[in-house]
C-alpha cells in the first residue's frame, strides 16, 4: 500500500509538471497554482497538525512572515530570492517562538495559543504601517521575470514536490513515529523517553519553512499584499481543512484534499457567486460528520480492515506452563 | 548492589500526605512488589521514582545516581521502564508499532526497532497479535502491551503500576510467571498490586507494604504475611488462620 501511495504521488507530480504543455489560459493556471499551493501548504500543516496532532489554527503567522519577508526585505534592496530565504529565517524564528510557548499547553488551549499569535501578528502588521505599509498594504517583487504565472506554478508543483518527500521521509522515520506517539498519548510518549516538546518543535520549525515558502510565492503571483489577507485566520483554517478533509496524518491526504477543496471552491464560485461560501461550509460539516478520518484516512481503514479479514484469526495466549 | 534506594521520601499533594518517610532499596535482579490498598501512595511512589513527580523531602537514588528532580524521558533514558495502572496504548498504531516506539530508544532504525520489538513481544507471547491495531485489543492483551514496550526500552528497572489489576487468577499468574523471568533478562521489576495475594506470595523476592502513605513492612513474602501491623492494616485476620 506504501508503495501504492508513493506511485500516486509522483503521478500527480508528473501531471502538474506536465499541464503546462495543454493549458494555455491564465485563468486555469491560478486555479492550479492554488491547488499546488494548497497541497503544499496541507502537507506542512500535516506534520504538526496530523502526524504529531496538534491542531495549530495560526499557521497563517508563518504563511505571512514568508510573504511580508519577500516584500519587506527586496524594498530594502535585497535580491528577491534572498529575501525569500530571509522570510522563512524569519517565519522559523516566530515558530521556535510560538511554539516554545504554545506547545507547554495541550489540546484546544494549544489552537487557542496559535490562532492568538497569529492574531497578533496581523494586528502588528497593519499598525507598523512604516515596515508592512498597514492597510494600504505592500508591493512585492516577482520572483521570475519571464512568464511569472507558469514559473510560479511550477515552483508551486516543485513545493509539494519537496513537502511529499519530506511527508516520506518522516511518515516511515522514528522521528514520524515519535509524532504519532505523542499525537496518540502524550503520556504513553513521555515514558518511552520521547521528549515531546522538542520533537513537536522539530516538527513545526520544518512546517513553518515550507508555508513560509508558500507564503512568499503566493505574494509574488498577486505582486500586493495587506494583512488581513496573508495573515488572516481564513489561511490557517483553510491549510487545516485541506488536510482533514483528505484525511490528517496520512501521506497522501492533503494532496487529495487540495484537489478537491480548491477544484469546488472555484467550480462553486463560478456557479453561485457569493453563496459558494455556505456550500463550503456544508461540505465541511458533511465531512467532519461522515469522514472523520478524512478521505485517506477512510479509504487506508477500510482497506486494513479487509487485510485483517483475510490474516489467520488471532489466538489469545493461554497460561503459561512454568 | 542496590540499584534503586529511596531514602526517607514524601510527597504531598495540598493537605493530603500521599507519601511519608518512606525508605527501601532494592538490588539488581530482584522482583519486588510494593502491596497495598486503593490509596496507599502506589502510583505517586511510582510516579515519583519515574521522574513524573519530585519528592518534597528525601532523595531517591537510581544505579548510584541522585534522580529525585528528573523528567519523566530522561528517567527513561537512564533504564527505568513504567507502565500505566489505567492501559495507555496508541491505540491508532498496531500492537507492533507500540512496542517499537520502547525499541526506538536505542536505534534511529525503524528496522531495527522492529527487529527488537518482535523479540519482546515473542517473550511476552503476543507474537501473532503483533499486527492488529492497539485498539482492538483485550485487556489482559493491553496489560501485556504496556508492558512490552517498557521493555523494549531495555530498562534496568521496570515499575510495574497494579499489573494485575481488573485480570482473572489464572491470567494474573500466568503475568507474573512471564515477570518472574525478567530477571533473566538482566532487569529488576517493582510491581504494585493491590491484593492478588497469591501472585505476590509466589512471585516476590521482596515485598513492601505500604498503608495511608506510611511503609509498615518490608522483607520476604513470608516475614509479610506473619507480620501483627501488615495483618491488622491490610490482609485482615483471615490470612492468620490460613496460615499462609
Amino acid at each position: 500500500m506504501r508503495r501504492a501511495q508513493l506511485l500516486i504521488a509522483i503521478l500527480f507530480l508528473i501531471l502538474g509538471l506536465a499541464a503546462p504543455l495543454v493549458v494555455r489560459s491564465d485563468y486555469l493556471f491560478q486555479v492550479l497554482f492554488r491547488v499546488f499551493l494548497f497541497a503544499a501548504l496541507g502537507l506542512a500543516w500535516n506534520l504538526v497538525g496530523g502526524y504529531a496532532g496538534q491542531l495549530s489554527l495560526g499557521h497563517a503567522a508563518y504563511f505571512g512572515a514568508g510573504a511580508y519577508g519577500l516584500a519587506v526585505f527586496s524594498k530594502a534592496g535585497i535580491h528577491p530570492w534572498l529575501a525569500l530565504l530571509l522570510g522563512v529565517l524569519l517565519a522559523v524564528l516566530f515558530a521556535a517562538l510560538i511554539g516554545g510557548v504554545s506547545f507547554r499547553l495541550r489540546g484546544p488551549y494549544f489552537t487557542l495559543a496559535t490562532i492568538a499569535f497569529a492574531e497578533v501578528l496581523r494586528v502588528a502588521a497593519k499598525n507598523l504601517a512604516a515596515v508592512t505599509g498597514g492597510d494600504v498594504g505592500l508591493q512585492v517583487p516577482g520572483l521570475f521575470v519571464k512568464s511569472s504565472g507558469r514559473s510560479l506554478y511550477l515552483a508551486a508543483v516543485l513545493l509539494t514536490a519537496v513537502a511529499l518527500c519530506i511527508t516520506a521521509w518522516v511518515s516511515r522515520s522514528k522521528f514520524g513515529y515519535y509524532l504519532m506517539a505523542i499525537r496518540e498519548d502524550e503520556d504513553t510518549a513521555l515514558s518511552v523517553g520521547v521528549n515531546a516538546t522538542r520533537c513537536k518543535l522539530r516538527a513545526l520549525l520544518i512546517s513553518a519553512a515550507l508555508t513560509a515558502l508558500g507564503g512568499g510565492l503566493y505574494g509574488s503571483l498577486f505582486l500586493f499584499i495587506v494583512p488581513d489577507q496573508v495573515l488572516s485566520i481564513d489561511i490557517s483554517s483553510e491549510m487545516a481543512i485541506v488536510a482533514m478533509l483528505g484525511g490528517a496524518g496520512t501521506f497522501l491526504g492533503p494532496l487529495i484534499g487540495s484537489v478537491i477543496l480548491e477544484s469546488a471552491a472555484e467550480l462553486l464560485k463560478n456557479i453561485f457567486h457569493e453563496a459558494h461560501l455556505l456550500i463550503y461550509g456544508l461540505l465541511i460539516v458533511l465531512v467532519v460528520l461522515f469522514l472523520p478520518e478524512g478521505i485517506a484516512g477512510t479509504l487506508a481503514h477500510r482497506l486494513r480492515r479487509k487485510s485483517a479479514i483475510a490474516a489467520p484469526p488471532f489466538k489469545a495466549p493461554g497460561p503459561v506452563s512454568s | 548492589m542496590a540499584l534503586l534506594e529511596l531514602n526517607r521520601v514524601s510527597k504531598r499533594f495540598g493537605g493530603l500526605l500521599a507519601v511519608n518517610q518512606v525508605s527501601f532499596s532494592i538490588n539488581e535482579g530482584v522482583v519486588a512488589f510494593i502491596v497495598g490498598p486503593n490509596g496507599a501512595g502506589k502510583t505517586t511512589l511510582f510516579n515519583l521514582i519515574a521522574g513524573v513527580f519530585h519528592p518534597d523531602e528525601g532523595n531517591i537514588h537510581f544505579a548510584s545516581k541522585e534522580i529525585s528532580q528528573l523528567s519523566p524521558d530522561r528517567a527513561v533514558h537512564l533504564g527505568i521502564g513504567r507502565t500505566f495502572q489505567i492501559v495507555r496504548p496508541l491505540r491508532n498504531l498496531s500492537v507492533l508499532e507500540n512496542t517499537m516506539l520502547g525499541a526506538f530508544l536505542h536505534t534511529r532504525s525503524p528496522a531495527k526497532a522492529a527487529e527488537e520489538a518482535e523479540k519482546v513481544l515473542r517473550f511476552l507471547q503476543m507474537g501473532n497479535a503483533m499486527h492488529l491495531p492497539a485498539r482492538g485489543l483485550s485487556l489482559p492483551m493491553l496489560k501485556r502491551l504496556e508492558i512490552a514496550r517498557a521493555l523494549a526500552t531495555r530498562p534496568k528497572l521496570i515499575l510495574l503500576d497494579e499489573v494485575v489489576a481488573g485480570l482473572s487468577t489464572s491470567e494474573a499468574l500466568a503475568l507474573a510467571e512471564l515477570l518472574r523471568r525478567l530477571p533473566e533478562w538482566g532487569i529488576s521489576a517493582v510491581a504494585g498490586v493491590e491484593h492478588v495475594m497469591q501472585v505476590v506470595m509466589r512471585m516476590a523476592d521482596r515485598v513492601i507494604v505500604l498503608d495511608h502513605g506510611t511503609m509498615i513492612g518490608e522483607g520476604t513474602p513470608q516475614e509479610m504475611v506473619r507480620k501483627p501491623e501488615v495483618i491488622e492494616a491490610y490482609l485482615g485476620s483471615k490470612y492468620k488462620e490460613l496460615g499462609l
